[in-house]
């Protein structure tokens, strides 16, 4: 068994019928070596269905937990059977299943966890400005928290192993802003994270999961959770 | 306090403190809740027993008008309340959402056990109609 065979391509789907297929047929064809578990976070469409047919295994949630409950229910899934890296990937094809390959690689150079910064150069991603804006804020309370500077902070195209992926396992945030939250607290734990440029798609269906009301209360709630990390260490 | 105000008073906390044990009576309520409303109970019956109980105590604590501590109070408490809920419910929200991961995984694995596991004792037709070799 290769390296590769260790590792599992971890996907939260919620109502993803009309673009998980091709999502993991690209997987397929791409990184064949690769296991795909789908997290099937309540969904009410037939995505359970269509991850069956497209070869993936299945997670299906009994109610729906938000994105980073179907996360930490994959990264459980690794680690109970074994393998010892898993890589978050979209269901809705806006990452690139070409670009896995180079997160692996910064796992092999020795990190806990590598972020496929969606900006990278030859990317056709864009965002609009009130997100860009919210972005910036991010990557300043990042830098100022983390130490170290990440681009796109709230990337979900990441690969992470070893120990980080265990503490995913364990504890997890649940809700939208998962990413920007664990990036924080594993640099504060002294992990070691690194990001790497990757090409990123416009989304190819569904819908965004981030509607501006429901973004501005999760903007709000990460910050209450930021501010209160410095907290939680001292008294630790 | 007038004579009907204090009748009305006495009804009421006597009342409460009924409501509250029938609750427990019938396995509705738990008991470490109904501790928590049967005290309420107890204050105010001991209100409506002694009306001047309230004057004596706010006179102690240095509070001129005695009905705003007995808001004061109430407020209190109602706060705390809220605020023991809040922390009761996330807990519950916690052991939801992991119960629910469990699930999910539990069901995965009787579908296929995965790497390693003893292959579950599936039927013949079961074990047909699952394409998931094709990504091994």
């Amino acid at each position: 068994m290769d390296a590769v065979a260790h590792c599992v391509v971890v996907i939260p789907a919620f109502n993803e019928e009309l673009s998980l297929p091709a999502v993991l047929a690209e997987l397929r064809r791409v990184v064949p070596e690769l296991d795909v578990v789908v997290v099937n976070d309540g969904s009410a469409d037939k995505t359970e269905r269509v991850a069956t047919e497209g070869g993936a295994t299945v997670v299906s949630l009994p109610f729906n937990l938000g994105i980073g409950g179907a996360l930490r229910a994959g990264f459980r899934y690794a680690v109970e059977h074994g393998y010892e890296r898993a890589v978050q990937f979209d269901a809705d094809g806006q990452h690139d299943a070409g670009q896995i390959q180079n997160l692996l690689r910064g796992l092999d150079d020795g990190a806990d966890m590598v972020i496929g910064n969606r900006f990278g150069s030859g990317s056709d991603y864009a965002v609009g400005q009130t997100r860009g804006l919210a972005m910036g804020l991010l990557r300043f309370l990042t830098r100022r928290l983390a130490g170290k500077h990440f681009t796109d902070t709230s990337s979900g195209f990441r690969a992470v192993q070893g120990s980080l992926l265990e503490r995913f396992a364990r504890d997890y945030p649940v809700e939208y802003m998962d990413s920007v939250e664990t990036l924080i607290s594993s640099c504060r734990a002294g992990f070691d994270v690194r990001e790497v440029d990757t090409v990123m798609h416009q989304r190819a269906g569904g819908q965004p999961s981030n509607r501006s009301f429901r973004l501005l209360y999760n903007y709000a709630r990460l910050l209450v959770v930021i501010g209160t990390s410095g907290l939680r260490r001292r008294a630790t | 306090m007038s004579a009907q105000a204090h009748a009305l008073v006495a009804v009421l906390s006597i009342g409460t403190i009924l409501f509250i044990l029938r609750l427990v009576s019938r396995g509705v309520l738990k008991a470490k809740y109904s501790l928590l409303w049967l005290t309420i109970g107890v204050f105010v019956a001991a209100m409506a027993a002694v009306p001047s109980l309230l004057d004596t105590v706010a006179d102690a604590l240095g509070v001129s008008y005695p009905p705003a501590l007995w808001l004061m109070m109430g407020m209190a408490f109602l706060f705390v309340l809220a605020v023991h809920f809040s922390w009761e419910l996330s807990r519950m929200e916690g052991r939801v959402r992991t119960l629910a991961e469990e699930v999910a995984l539990l069901r995965t694995r009787l579908d296929d056990p995965g790497p390693g596991a003893e292959k579950a004792d599936l039927g013949a037709g079961e074990t047909l109609d699952r394409p998931e070799s094709g990504l091994r």
